[in-house]
């Protein structure tokens, strides 16, 4: 192994705590939004949030270790902002989906908003609710569907210590060695997730809190998808 | 009487120190003096708190429009900041970010607004150390009696007589949206450590100044600018005649009613005296005051009251007033007043002429003014008598 297992652990542990701020917007506002949120239900969306990011922090580091140096040429501030906003985008439109998904599926299917947010998208599947568009918004107004494709979108966002472990799995010559590199830069940051499973202590019976962190998710996911997202990308801001 | 004239007196002491010492020859300084002197003698003996008020933070508003942008011209001839200057810390510190930099500061030791840290009138630390201020004294008052921008709503939601948009029914709602608004800014300015409100949501910018327009994102953001001044500063406090941006946008706003707790007074409604008849909540410039508050007999506005006094004005029978609260400041402050003295209970007033007056010098209402307004002239004492003569050349001889 080119490197020391030391070496990514410290580095995602010494900089864990900025990981969590580029993930406070997209994950705070949804797990305290969530109805009826167990610690069940809190971890398993935590896990699957976390999953995503392990996921495209796997796939950047297989991808630069198999490139080599010559990628690193490429992987430029300019590069990398543009990933950025891209992932930007996507995360922005999955949170205003899941946001707005499940009041649609309500109106059109006559379900309850309410069971919108325990059971992922609106109440049970019924005849009447069953065309592509509502399978459409089923699938987008899903908590674990949105706890993993926003962990994908997070983990693409190139921050300074991600930079740096880029640079690390691109010299380390096998892919595997990539994955894993950035496997153990990941696990470093993992204890500053922590206090997130203390959050189903916080929105119990908390009607106005919960509607207070669904707006914010909505508010959060206008401002990635249109003005950190789309603007940048198209007038390179 | 007797209170008007000792508080008053304080007052001149507080005006001299801050808006003339050093500035006796000015006749804009004997002007704005005078002028305060006058509004706070008027609120303490005409005990019409909400309608002075109103008079003099429309005008400050519209002053330190004046003066700001005066100094800007002075300064770099354009109310537009370019890059380099904004790098360069060349802009005065705005207490509306202080919610956005607080937990940026406490995890990376960094101010994500670039102004300057001391040196300066609206430094970053002097600026964290009147707020700091404010929030164990008159707490979300800073809205209703000290805020610069504040006034321009308060000016426009007082222009027509009847609302033409009612939204007492909205009131929680809106609640909301503030906190999510809060909540929303204190996450995105955390995630990309920068002032997310100043570059995209702030509606003074075109009363203050405004990024250089050298690209399509800071016209964008312009367009946005000014759609947020005219929509809910101008447009809705028109028609609702609220105060729809404190209400519903400033970050500032919400992260003060938070605050609030370690305020010492606050507003007491006498729950056995109120005949429901929700004067108090439709006059609520902060949507503070909802049916369920009054028909709920909950004895006090919701979070978000700021204080202004116009429920206090509002209401026929009298059963509104300013009261010590219940925290901890507030149980210290209310031992130094004489028991039963509040408008709330029941009076056991002190018998003798003196012990009167002492007691009535500590009641709430006299004090939340008199620290009110010492704010608000501490913070007017420069920009006011500057704007006053900038208005002076212009109309005595053509501008600088």
């Amino acid at each position: 192994m080119p490197f020391s297992a030391a070496e990514p652990l410290a580095l995602g542990f010494s900089t864990g705590s900025f990981c969590v701020m580029y993930c406070a917007p997209v994950l705070l506002p949804f797990l305290l939004g969530r109805e009826g949120s167990t610690h069940r239900r809190n971890a398993a969306l935590t896990g699957l949030f976390l999953a995503g990011r392990l996921a495209a922090y796997a796939a950047v580091g297989a991808a630069l270790a198999a490139a080599g140096m010559l990628a690193m040429e490429f992987f430029d501030p300019v590069f990398s902002r543009r990933l950025s906003t891209v992932a930007y985008t996507f995360c922005g439109l999955a949170l205003l989906a899941h946001g707005f998904a499940p009041r649609l599926l309500a109106k059109k299917c006559g379900a309850a908003i309410q069971g919108a947010g325990s059971n992922g998208a609106a109440g049970k599947t019924s005849p009447s609710c069953a065309t592509p568009s509502d399978r459409i918004l089923r699938f987008a107004g899903n908590d674990f569907v949105l706890a993993l494709f926003a962990g994908l979108c997070v983990g693409l966002h190139i921050c300074p210590p991600l930079w740096t472990a880029c640079f690390r799995a691109a010299s380390s010559g096998l892919p595997a060695y990539g994955v894993l590199y950035f496997a153990l830069f990941y696990a470093g940051t993992l204890p500053f997730f922590l206090p997130l499973a203390g959050i189903p202590f916080l929105p119990k019976k908390l009607v106005f809190f919960r509607k207070m962190a669904r707006m914010t998710q909505i508010l959060v996911g206008a401002y990635f998808f249109l003005l950190a997202g789309l603007i940048p990308f198209a007038f390179g801001r | 009487m007797a209170v008007t004239i000792f508080f008053s007196a304080f007052m001149c002491v507080v005006i001299y120190f801050f808006g003339l010492a050093g500035s006796m020859n000015s006749p804009f300084a004997l002007i704005y003096a005078a002028f305060m002197l006058f509004l706070f003698v008027r609120m303490l003996s005409t005990k019409n708190w909400s309608r002075y008020r109103s008079v003099f933070q429309t005008t400050l508003a519209v002053l330190f429009m004046i003066s700001f942008i005066g100094i800007l011209y002075d300064e770099r001839g354009s109310m537009s900041i370019t890059g380099t200057q904004f790098q360069n810390a060349e802009t005065p510190f705005c207490h509306i970010v202080i919610p956005a930099m607080l937990i940026p500061l406490a995890i990376t030791k960094t101010v994500i607004f670039p102004a300057r840290m001391i040196g300066h009138f609206a430094s970053v630390v002097s600026m964290l150390l009147i707020w700091f201020i404010v929030s164990v004294t008159i707490g979300r008052g800073w809205c209703s009696w000290v805020c610069f921008y504040g006034g321009w709503e308060e000016g426009v939601s007082r222009i027509p007589k009847k609302a033409k948009i009612k939204v007492l029914s909205r009131n929680k709602d809106l609640r909301a949206f503030q906190f999510a608004f809060l909540f929303f800014i204190a996450l995105v300015s955390l995630g990309t450590l920068s002032s997310v409100y100043c570059e995209w949501f702030c509606p003074f910018k075109l009363t203050t100044e405004y990024a250089q327009i050298t690209d399509i994102p800071t016209l964008i953001a312009t367009v946005i600018f000014i759609g947020l001044f005219l929509g809910l500063v101008i447009v809705m406090p028109y028609l609702t005649r609220k105060r729809f941006q404190c209400s519903t946008l400033c970050p500032f706003g919400a992260f003060q009613s938070l605050c609030e707790k370690a305020s010492a007074i606050g507003i007491r409604i006498d729950v056995d005296s109120c005949t429901q008849c929700m004067k108090c909540a439709e006059a609520c410039k902060f949507c503070a005051i909802d049916i369920d508050t009054i028909k709920d007999k909950k004895g006090k506005p919701e979070i978000t009251c700021a204080k202004c006094g116009e429920c206090i004005t509002a209401c026929p029978q009298k059963a509104i007033d300013f009261a010590y609260k219940p925290s901890v400041i507030g149980r210290i402050a209310g031992k130094l007043r004489p028991a039963g003295t509040s408008a709330c209970c029941p009076p056991q007033k002190p018998k003798t002429a003196p012990g009167r007056f002492f007691a009535e010098i500590l009641e709430p209402r006299y004090l939340f003014v008199f620290m009110a307004f010492t704010f608000s002239v501490m913070i007017s004492n420069k920009f006011v008598p500057d704007a006053l003569s900038r208005i002076w050349q212009v109309v005595s001889g053509g501008l600088r």
